[in-house]
């Protein structure tokens, strides 16, 4: 209980930090509008293939850019975690009798917060595109989906973090979400890809989280038979690296 | 000519020391061949269904052939950005002040970097080219081809780096100029540097049109994929000719202002 | 509760590569005072104190912390201390209220509480006209006033502060001082403080200890440590009409002689203090030997550093200055 108030008020801390510079929260803002925007307008042609069966191809964009907006989010509160650690703040933290696992929980909270904040832009964007929103329960579903990836980018960099010590680790947090991603179907369906890359987003979690989102978003209702590959992915996913998260917090007295 | 003796050799060696200085940092040029090749990779892969199928899309061999010449475009410009950086790097410290105070020519501090962009911009389009056809691409243009879109290439990479140079002088600050990269990779999806400007649609599709980048990376493509004429070429070449002697000009005024400034 | 502040036992700690920055310290600090370890920059310090407020895991050797070990029980000894580290990382873009409050919420506070402590604080530590402006525009000195307010949210029993001063200009340093002082007497907080500041080290603490190349050289009360050094320094310089030798060889017959000690004369350790000086002048005026300049100076740290491991501590003297 008391881990709790302590994750929270980091958590309140760090949002603070974004809402107060400009540097970090503009591109939090407009990043998953332009993924949104870019993508859906330079490929919009692309939805005319058989595979998306008529699908908008701006609502198939809607759950991507929630994802790479949480995803991103994610990033930014292991950037913050790095910096912590660089500048001597982590120190404080460390140093008080506050639970270690707070620590993590924190930053993470502070980005799942940023995440329900860009999907709702996405969201609202869409609607402006003229996309309407999918039924209570599928949109619910596709906020929990950004959530899950939200929360699994935020241990993987704060794993990376913890690890590393250093902001100079931003590129490698940076570029394994954002490949993740794009090594998925983050543009076609499954079923539309060619060679190497259908490989890969066979094994991919991301593509199970972002066709089970599509899916939500796609038919406005939750099909169960494409919601359950992406649930065990993203819960998956987040297992394994929450463990990563969480295995340098025993060693930080080592170092 | 004995003026101008000098005046070369000291533009060889500051382009020189730019181009080692480049080659030997992995930060410099990885990104400016890692991230256009990925994407061309995952938009090959993603969009291999496009050609044949979707209307407006041009005829090609396959999306490949079609996609190399954005790839090229962007790596450009995220190794000009990551140049004009680094020449603001140099400003913040105090490189520039030491050649100002030389005998230096207060050209061939422009000359110098331009001509680094110029030649990296060249190895560039020939390594992307390359890559390319490990994987199947070929140049319809044939020789003729290669020489449009290496020209094409480097009048685009003097563009850039003139841009990058206005930048690092204005703004004096590595951080400035690399922060304004994101923009211009925004200005590249609002282009027909990945997708035909002929499949978009509505206000995207006006944007795009008026975006100078589309009708460079078109008259690259062209070459490639087949339909290219002496007036594709011409068009191309004048616009990137056209872009870089804006930039390269702007620079040029903005280092006399800052020189003056500076006595 | 115990009566040692701190007590450690053959602390060692090594880095990868076998560079042992602490290497087998044994120190006690008894509770209530005001203990000063100095030495020079990268003789182990910081690790230290890293080590003692839980940071950094020991590579062998006990310590204990307001009675409680480092090692088996970190969480009670952090709940117990309070920490002021170097370079004060304090986030430029929130205010000292808000950072005083996160503070109390580290330590498990409920929300009024966090607020009256920060406001009493923010009070004791002079800031309460910057208390809601962003920590970037503070001054270096309120910075250390913040970052002390910090380490004091839960009224701690043994305060750390790494190197409170450096980089302080001379009145920020002396209101710190002041602050130090006042806390140790008026809350009776056991402080312990690193400095590489030899004046430091001689105007606040009751204690202190030495630490050169991870290993502690001298350790006892600023007076008994200069005591033990010897008696007063007299040198003299002679004056045209009069050699160096001449001024020797008549203060040899007052005490120890410390050659080299003073360019253009001598210097010798007077035993009678102030009152053998003037003995040490009718001397040398009854010898006609002519001199220049005169002065007797105090043992200071800096010559029990000097006598401990032969060398100045670095920067002391323009740090003091």
């Amino acid at each position: 209980m008391k881990g709790l108030a302590v994750s929270l008020g980091l958590a309140g801390r760090n949002l603070l930090l974004v809402r107060r510079v400009p540097s970090v929260f503009i591109p939090s803002l407009i990043m998953p509008l332009f993924i949104l925007i870019a993508t859906s307008g330079a490929f919009h042609g692309i939805g005319a293939l058989p595979q998306f069966a008529g699908a908008s191809y701006l609502a198939f964009t809607i759950p991507m850019a929630a994802t790479m907006g949480a995803g991103f989010a994610g990033i930014n509160s292991g950037m913050t975690v790095a910096r912590d650690l660089e500048g001597g703040f982590f120190d404080r933290l460390q140093s008080s009798p506050a639970p270690r696992v707070a620590l993590i929980m924190g930053p993470m909270f502070a980005a799942l917060v940023r995440s329900i904040f860009t999907t709702t832009i996405v969201f609202i964007a869409g609607l402006i595109g003229g996309v309407w929103l999918p039924g209570l329960l599928p949109l619910l579903l596709i906020y929990g989906f950004a959530l899950l990836f939200g929360a699994s980018a935020s241990c993987w960099a704060i794993g990376v973090a913890l690890r590393a010590r250093t902001i100079q680790a931003a590129p490698i947090m940076q570029l394994v979400v954002f490949l993740s991603v794009f090594m998925s179907v983050a543009y076609v369906p499954l079923s539309a890809l060619h060679g190497w890359l259908g490989n890969v987003a066979k094994f991919n979690p991301v593509t199970y989280i972002l066709t089970a989102s599509r899916s939500a978003e796609l038919t406005g209702s939750i099909i169960w038979s494409e919601t359950w590959p992406g649930l065990i992915a993203g819960f998956g996913l987040l297992i394994l690296l929450g463990i990563f998260a969480l295995a340098p917090l025993r060693h930080l007295e080592n170092r | 000519m004995t003026a101008a003796v000098p005046v070369i050799r000291q533009t060889a060696a500051l382009a020189w020391r730019s181009i080692v200085t480049t080659v030997r940092l992995p930060q410099a040029w990885f990104p400016a061949l890692f991230f256009p090749l990925v994407l061309m990779a995952i938009f090959t892969a993603s969009f291999g269904g496009a050609p044949g199928t979707i209307p407006g899309f041009p005829p090609v061999r396959s999306f490949l052939d079609f996609a190399v010449s954005g790839a090229i475009i962007q790596g450009v410009l995220i190794g000009g950005t990551t140049a004009g950086a680094a020449f603001a790097t140099d400003i913040e410290g105090g490189f520039f002040d030491r050649l100002v105070a030389s005998p230096t020519s207060r050209t061939s501090i422009l000359t110098g970097r331009l001509g680094a962009s110029i030649a990296l911009g060249v190895g560039q389009a020939l390594l992307f080219i390359a890559i390319a056809a490990i994987f199947g691409a070929r140049v319809d243009g044939g020789l003729i081809g290669i020489i449009v879109v290496v020209v094409i290439a480097s009048l685009f990479a003097a563009a850039v780096g003139g841009l990058g140079v206005f930048l690092a002088l204005r703004t004096g600050s590595g951080e400035a100029v690399q922060g304004m990269f994101p923009l211009f990779f925004a200005l590249l999806f609002f282009s027909s540097a990945f997708f035909p400007l002929d499949t978009m649609v509505g206000w995207y599709h006006d944007v795009a049109a008026l975006n100078p980048i589309t009708y460079l990376v078109e008259s690259m493509r062209l070459e490639i994929i087949g339909g290219a004429t002496i007036w594709t070429a011409l068009a191309g070449i004048g616009i990137a000719l056209g872009l870089a002697l804006i930039t390269v000009g702007a620079s040029a005024l903005e280092l006399r202002r800052r020189l003056r400034v500076a006595a | 509760m115990s009566d040692q502040a701190v007590e450690t036992q053959d602390l060692v700690r090594e880095y990868k590569g076998g560079v042992k920055a602490v290497d087998g310290v044994s120190l006690t600090v008894e509770s209530g005072g005001i203990f000063g370890f100095l030495g020079p920059n990268g003789a182990g310090k910081s690790t230290m104190v890293r080590m003692l407020t839980t940071l950094l895991r020991p590579t062998s050797g006990t310590a204990i912390v307001a009675g409680h070990d480092v090692m088996k029980e970190p969480g009670v000894v952090r709940r117990r201390i309070g920490v002021a580290l170097q370079d004060a990382a304090i986030d430029p873009y929130m205010t000292g209220r808000e950072l005083l409050r996160l503070q109390g919420v580290l330590h498990g506070m409920k929300r009024a509480e966090c607020r009256a402590r920060a406001d009493v604080l923010l009070g004791r530590v002079d800031l309460e006209d910057a208390a809601d402006r962003r920590v970037g525009t503070y001054s270096g000195g309120m910075r250390r006033r913040l970052d002390l307010a910090l380490s004091l949210v839960h009224e701690p029993v043994v305060l750390f502060l790494d190197e409170p001063t450096t980089g302080l200009d001379p009145v920020s340093r002396v209101t710190l001082w002041d602050e130090v002082r006042r806390l140790n007497v008026e809350h009776g907080t056991t402080v312990f403080l690193t400095t590489q500041y030899l004046e430091e080290a001689d105007q606040l603490a009751d204690r202190v200890a030495i630490i050169d190349g991870g290993q502690i050289v001298a350790d006892g009360t600023p007076k008994a440590l200069k005591a033990g050094i010897g008696h007063p320094l007299l040198s003299v310089v002679a004056a045209e009409g009069s050699t160096p030798d001449d001024v020797a060889r008549v203060l040899a017959g007052f005490g120890e002689m410390v050659p080299g000690a003073r360019e253009g004369g001598a210097a010798v350790r007077l035993p009678g203090g102030s009152t053998a000086m003037a003995d040490a002048v009718r001397a040398l005026d009854d010898a006609g030997v002519r001199f220049a300049e005169i002065d007797l100076a105090e043992p200071t740290l800096d010559d029990v550093f000097l006598a401990s491991t032969g060398r100045h501590l670095a920067g002391s003297d323009d740090a003091t200055a």
